[in-house]
């Protein structure tokens, strides 16, 4: 059976125009996947079976109620509990966490609090000014990859969306169009632009502020070298932007995670808001689980704010206090759950040490570094593989994965349905 | 004169919500009435005689209760939280958002404050002995305004963004300051006696006054002639040109 | 089996042309009968010395989608203004600009609102407003879709091929699971895709070939082609510009001649408020409410709605992408855009009317010259375009604004003076009574909707049951005096029912039952959509980002589907 117009639920590019062959209710070929969303639908281990840590620290089978029963007593009893994960299931299954966060009084935190977090406080202090993907395919004349290696971790970007496709208004796609990377060092992605502009470790910020002191006709206070960088080569810079048609500023972790963090996206989406005084401009980050963008969505229309702290009762949202890996530097959590992600692989060390002191329950389909520390572990359907979802591409769209083959196990929407019934008192609305 | 002391008893790992410790929420009230006001212990609400032991001299207005907190409260978040007069003093460190949306009255820690202490501060006096944390005087997300006015003075460092989107009143770092002090300001007043980096980026409105050293400045401010403040010569800079802003930047030569 | 009996209210029924009369309303099964045999099972309220009312109507609000949320998203700072606990029946509440979508559900209810309409849903980001449309508990809804900067509206009109564009609306009505036409500054959205606008009626649209008024009066034609329930919901082009009443008026008189294929206008011009505007700059800023009032006074082929101005915090939101960068440059604050390929744009900027700027006085008068000037009531509707002119709790105090010339003076007096000047607000003695008001908020909604024969905005036999009972005695409240009583019997209804159920009870919500989502679903002959999916066909092969298969709002997202069929007869 071949399944055509596939939704890849690896990045945030969410490609969806793969063709799935499946025999035996196997996926056995995927077309025009790149190698790692072709890796996820191939299928990796799987966790087994639920399982509960015992008295001698191992992890033993367990039945799905056990396993259950167990998560929400742990639940249940925590007075400062951590929801986290969420950027790999789909959205029913986040509508379902923010939910059971209002009955536990719990923070719901998302991976986004250390990738893509300080975009969103950026966009908090000055807006967003992006399209969708397609808008860029068809008009963008010059792209700008900021601390970005697409080619590296969203192989099929530039082919689908960014550069090499052509468009309504770009017939020849890449030869009509300019890239250029700016990067602390070469990457793949600077190896095939046409500009690459090597920049300071840290001095995203300053590097930027030049560019709209530029872009705004201050020329004349730049000093000849910033950080390192040329006025010369600032002043091309500056002109190629003013001077395209249309341009899209990519950006990731190089930008959020380097000196100044969100300020630096602050700034960049000043630059852009100023570029548009002039020419049409855009900005984008580019998201990387498949639908971690999908968090913020669902977790902003049902209770205002990205992210969230449920403990008294109503929303409150402030990262830097309330995000995951605040709360656990401070050793402030005293029960997790972890639902599709990996914090023991990707939290600063003090973090996981906190996080495994702690009751920890996970739901994810596959066994990963979190497994090593978790005391209930349930597994669960992989959203886009065995079972359906929705999710949000990077640019903010809604789309509908499909359910490939059949699965024996339940969704992460079942598993959480079913500790929202436990823990719930009678009568409330759950 | 009211005289409120509190000793804590437990220190709790989890952060107690108390934005109910304010001389205005005090005045007035009998011994057994404060014990039994509510904080908040993560989603659980308590009360704060689990916490505190509390002794109680007299009866007043807000104006004349003074709170004493006889110890370090590291975990105690939003002490003060838009209090209009009396005294806090805090013989050690508090948790986050000490003085928030004051309007009156000070503060007083012996210790060090973490973030957010005076956020959106309107008026009052907080005196922080130790250091302070991320945000001193700052807003809160996603707003245009921070500290509107009153006076924060801090004898240690600070961290990041102090001061950011200040809009009136003052801020006195005795140490040194993290990145982008002051940013995207519209008004105030801040002084770093210490080092910073970045003073003032998107400064709309507003003073900065660096006497350590500045070790990296955004290149978008526009140096004026020198000008002596008390004594001291300064290069003085406007600026940030790229957000239209008239804010001086001055910087010991 | 429920029944419900409403006794001895004065009932404001204006479809039924009910004007106070002292009456039962009889409730079975969800829906209002002609009357019920009392039984010990039946419920009855006693609405003596109490107005009742069809539930409320809101046809023009931005309540769902992908703006909605980039409002949330982009202003924390509002999310934290409107916070409320979760309770034993609600969850928790955020926002007061832009309502988390509970909220939204809980406040429309609490104000006596059971139905109410997302006015600008890109058909690309359907799905999202339907994801969230399942979040907004009670109230009943449906949404408006964008066709006004498509390019294959725009190519069907070039070929002036009605038939492909009424096949082309019908589909994306289909793909949408949406309701009606939305049209926002034709052509602009397009233009803003290289950062340009359209200049007026008969600018070209670059690249396109085709001028705004083409494209206007192509989708009237298409849409009465296929008798939709709604007519064309127009935002004109140039909005938010001085001088732009001139062709606000010149768009009206454009369909002067359109047939409409229903009882009901040919075109809805929505929020008057921001595009009544006279004068040629900020400097010399004026309100022309009243030449456009007298162009609707003579012409009843046009419907309009407030867009009520309400002093104090806003979120702008609109598909007008160049109006909403050109404002966000002018008052150097947040900036959100949202180009859709394909299809049009959009944009959010967060915003304050403040008293006595005289620009936001004079704005805030328009609406109310536009409402008091026009003399059909069913002609102007009440609304605030939330959350652009103002979050629609604040209907009442519009409401009392309309009944009394005093409030109004007590306001004004509040006010620059220029707003005096160059309004005639202040000339205007007329006050509008609780007939008045029952069609602004509730019967003129549901007709000019199309909605009328589906149950909704009034209390005939096999309507809905969906009824808000006021504590208001008409006989004895002189709304003119009176202004605050009724502001605040207006913010607090003793009752709000939805399909027969008290869903509110004196501003506290009783019962959260799920709404239902009404869309249209119009046939077209079978040549013309083989036509049209040609040229679909090549635009997701090419042009779009994603595939056909993926495109359309699958069944599974709308939550209690009413479907309403139309097309051609």
């Amino acid at each position: 059976m071949e399944i055509t117009d596939a939704i890849c639920s690896f990045c945030g590019s969410l490609c969806d125009d793969l063709t799935v062959k499946v025999e035996d209710n196997k996926i056995i070929d995927v077309k025009r996947a790149c190698r790692l969303g072709a890796s996820k639908m191939l299928g990796h281990e799987r966790i087994n079976s639920p399982m509960i840590r015992n008295e001698a620290g191992i992890l033993e089978e367990a039945s799905f109620d056990s396993a259950i029963d167990k998560a929400s007593q742990i639940l249940l009893h925590a007075k400062r509990p951590l929801l986290y994960g969420w950027a790999s299931t789909s959205c029913e299954a986040q509508s379902k966490g923010v939910l059971l966060g209002e009955i536990l009084g719990a923070v719901v935190d998302s991976t986004a609090s250390v990738c893509h977090g300080p975009t969103t406080l950026g966009v908090q202090e000055k807006g967003l000014p992006t399209a969708s993907l397609g808008q860029i395919k068809n008009r963008a004349d010059l792209i700008i990859f900021w601390g970005c290696n697409p080619i590296h971790a969203h192989p099929r970007h530039m082919s689908r969306y960014s550069g090499y496709l052509p468009g309504f208004f770009l017939d020849r796609g890449r030869q009509n169009r300019k890239f250029v990377t700016v990067d602390v060092r070469m990457t793949e992605t600077a190896a095939i632009s046409d500009e690459f502009l090597q920049i300071e470790q840290g001095s995203d910020y300053v590097v930027l502020s030049a560019l709209r002191a530029l872009v705004n006709g201050k020329d004349d206070l730049v000093p000849d070298v910033v950080c390192g960088v040329s006025k010369e080569d600032l002043v091309r810079l500056s002109g190629m932007m003013r001077s395209c048609r249309f341009g899209a500023f990519f950006f990731g972790m190089g930008l959020t995670q380097s000196k100044g963090r969100y300020k630096n996206i602050d700034c960049a989406l000043s630059l852009t808001n100023d570029l548009n005084t002039q020419t049409k401009f855009v900005i984008t980050p580019l998201r990387g689980h498949y639908n971690v963008t999908g968090f913020g969505q669902v977790c902003s229309w049902q209770t205002g704010f990205p992210a969230v702290d449920l403990s008294r009762g109503a929303p409150y949202y402030n990262p830097g206090e309330m995000s995951a890996n605040d709360l656990l530097m401070r050793d402030e959590v005293d029960a997790s759950l972890i639902v599709a992600s990996d914090p023991a692989a990707h939290f600063p060390s003090t973090s996981v040490r906190n996080l495994a002191k702690m009751p920890l329950i996970q739901i994810d389909p596959y066994a990963n570094a979190t497994t090593e520390i978790a005391d209930v572990v349930i597994p669960t359907a992989i959203v886009g593989v065995e079972t359906e979802g929705t999710a949000y591409r990077m640019d903010g769209l809604s789309l509908r994965l499909r359910k490939l083959v059949d699965s024996d196990y339940p969704s992460d929407e079942e598993i959480l349905d079913k500790i929202i019934k436990k823990v719930s008192r009678k009568g409330d609305v759950c | 004169m009211q005289t409120v002391t509190l000793t804590p008893i437990i220190q709790s790992k989890i952060s107690i919500e108390a934005e109910t410790i304010t001389p205005d929420n005090f005045a007035g009230k009998t011994r057994e009435e404060i014990e039994n006001i509510t904080i908040w212990e993560g989603n659980h609400k308590t009360r704060l005689f689990e916490f505190f032991k509390i002794a109680l001299e007299g009866k007043d207005s807000p104006e004349n209760t003074k709170i004493i907190i006889n110890g370090s409260i590291p975990r105690v978040k939003r002490v003060g939280e838009g209090m209009t007069d009396g005294m806090i003093l805090i013989n050690g460190d508090v948790d986050m958002h000490v003085g928030a949306k004051m309007q009156g009255g000070v503060i007083t820690v012996k210790g060090n404050a973490d973030s957010w202490a005076g956020r959106e501060m309107k008026g009052g006096e907080i005196i922080i002995g130790g250091d302070a944390g991320y945000y001193l005087g700052a807003g809160y997300r996603g707003e245009s305004c921070g500290m509107r006015g009153g006076k924060i003075i801090v004898f240690g460092d600070v961290k990041d963004y102090a001061g950011e989107h200040i809009c009136g009143g003052e801020i006195l770092i005795k140490g040194s300051a993290g990145l982008m002090p002051g940013i995207s300001n519209n008004g105030g007043i801040i002084t770093i006696e210490g080092n910073t980096e970045m003073p003032g980026a998107e400064m709309k409105k507003g003073t900065i006054k660096i006497n350590g050293v500045v070790e990296t400045l955004v290149p978008s401010y526009k140096q004026e002639d020198d000008e002596e403040i008390d004594g001291i010569v300064y290069n003085k800079y406007t600026g940030d040109v790229v957000a239209g802003g008239k804010g001086s930047l001055y910087i010991k030569k | 089996m429920s029944e419900l009996l409403i006794k001895n209210g004065r009932v404001f029924d204006p479809i039924n042309s009910i004007n106070g009369d002292i009456m039962d309303i009889a409730i079975k099964n969800g829906k209002i009968v002609d009357d019920i045999p009392l039984s010990p099972d039946t419920k009855v309220i006693d609405a003596s010395s109490m107005i009742v009312m069809p539930g409320g109507v809101d046809a023009h609000s931005h309540i769902a989608g992908s703006k909605v949320n980039s409002g949330r998203i982009m202003c924390p700072n509002d999310g934290r203004s409107g916070i409320e606990k979760r309770t034993k029946i609600t969850r928790p509440c955020s926002g007061y600009t832009v309502p988390n979508t509970f909220a939204m559900g809980y406040r429309y209810a609490k104000l006596g609102y059971t139905t109410v309409f997302e006015a600008a849903i890109p058909i690309l980001h359907a799905r999202h407003t339907h994801e969230e449309f399942g979040d907004i508990p009670i109230i009943d809804k449906g949404g408006l879709v964008l066709f006004g900067s498509n390019w294959q509206v725009m190519e069907a009109v070039r070929e002036n091929d009605i038939e492909k564009l009424a096949a082309y609306v019908a589909w994306g009505l289909s793909a949408s699971r949406g309701y009606g036409v939305k049209i926002v500054n034709p052509g602009g959205g397009e233009a803003w895709g290289f950062g340009k606008n359209v200049s007026g009626l008969h600018d070209t649209v670059p690249n396109f070939d085709v001028t705004p008024a083409e494209i206007i009066t192509g989708l009237a034609k298409a849409n009465e082609m296929l008798h939709l329930p709604h007519s064309i919901h127009l935002h004109c082009n140039l909005l938010g510009k001085p001088g732009n009443y001139k062709t606000t008026i010149e768009t009206m008189k454009l369909l002067e001649h359109i047939k409409p294929s229903m009882d009901r206008q040919v075109v809805h011009i929505t929020h008057l408020t921001f595009n009544a505007w006279g004068g040629t700059n900020w400097g010399d800023f004026e309100s022309k409410a009243d030449a456009v009032a007298d162009y609707l006074n003579q012409h009843d082929h046009v419907t309009v709605d407030m867009g009520q101005l309400i002093f104090g915090n806003a979120t702008t939101m609109t598909a007008d992408g160049p109006m909403q960068y050109a404002n966000a440059r002018l008052l150097a604050t947040k900036w959100t855009n949202g180009d859709v390929e394909l299809e049009d744009a959009s944009g959010v900027v967060p915003l304050s009317y403040i008293r006595k700027m005289y620009i936001h006085d004079i704005m805030w008068a328009v609406g109310l010259e536009v409402a008091l000037l026009t003399k059909n009531p069913w002609q102007v509707l009440l609304t605030t375009d939330h959350p652009n002119g103002g979050p629609f709790v604040n209907y009442p105090e519009v409401i009392a604004l309309l009944m009394s010339a005093r409030k109004r003076e007590e306001e004004m007096s509040k006010l620059s003076n220029k707003m005096r000047d160059r309004t005639t607000l202040s000339g205007i003695g007329r006050e509008l009574d609780w007939y008045d008001i029952a069609i602004k908020t509730r019967a003129s909604h549901a007709k000019i909707l199309g909605l009328t024969d589906h149950g909704k905005g009034h209390l005939g036999a096999y309507a809905d049951a969906d009824v808000t009972i006021y504590h208001i005695n008409p006989d004895q409240v002189d709304a003119g005096r009176e202004h605050a009583t009724v502001k605040k019997a207006f913010e607090k209804p003793a009752y709000t029912i939805k399909d027969g159920k008290v869903v509110a009870m004196n501003g506290e919500i009783t019962a959260t039952p799920e709404g239902r989502t009404f869309w249209v679903n119009a046939s077209v002959p079978e040549e013309d959509n083989t036509r049209l999916m040609k040229d679909l066909r090549l635009k997701f092969r090419k042009y779009y980002s994603i595939n056909l298969a993926n495109y359309m709002v699958q069944d599974s997202y709308v939550k209690h589907p009413v479907v309403i069929k139309a097309g051609g007869s």
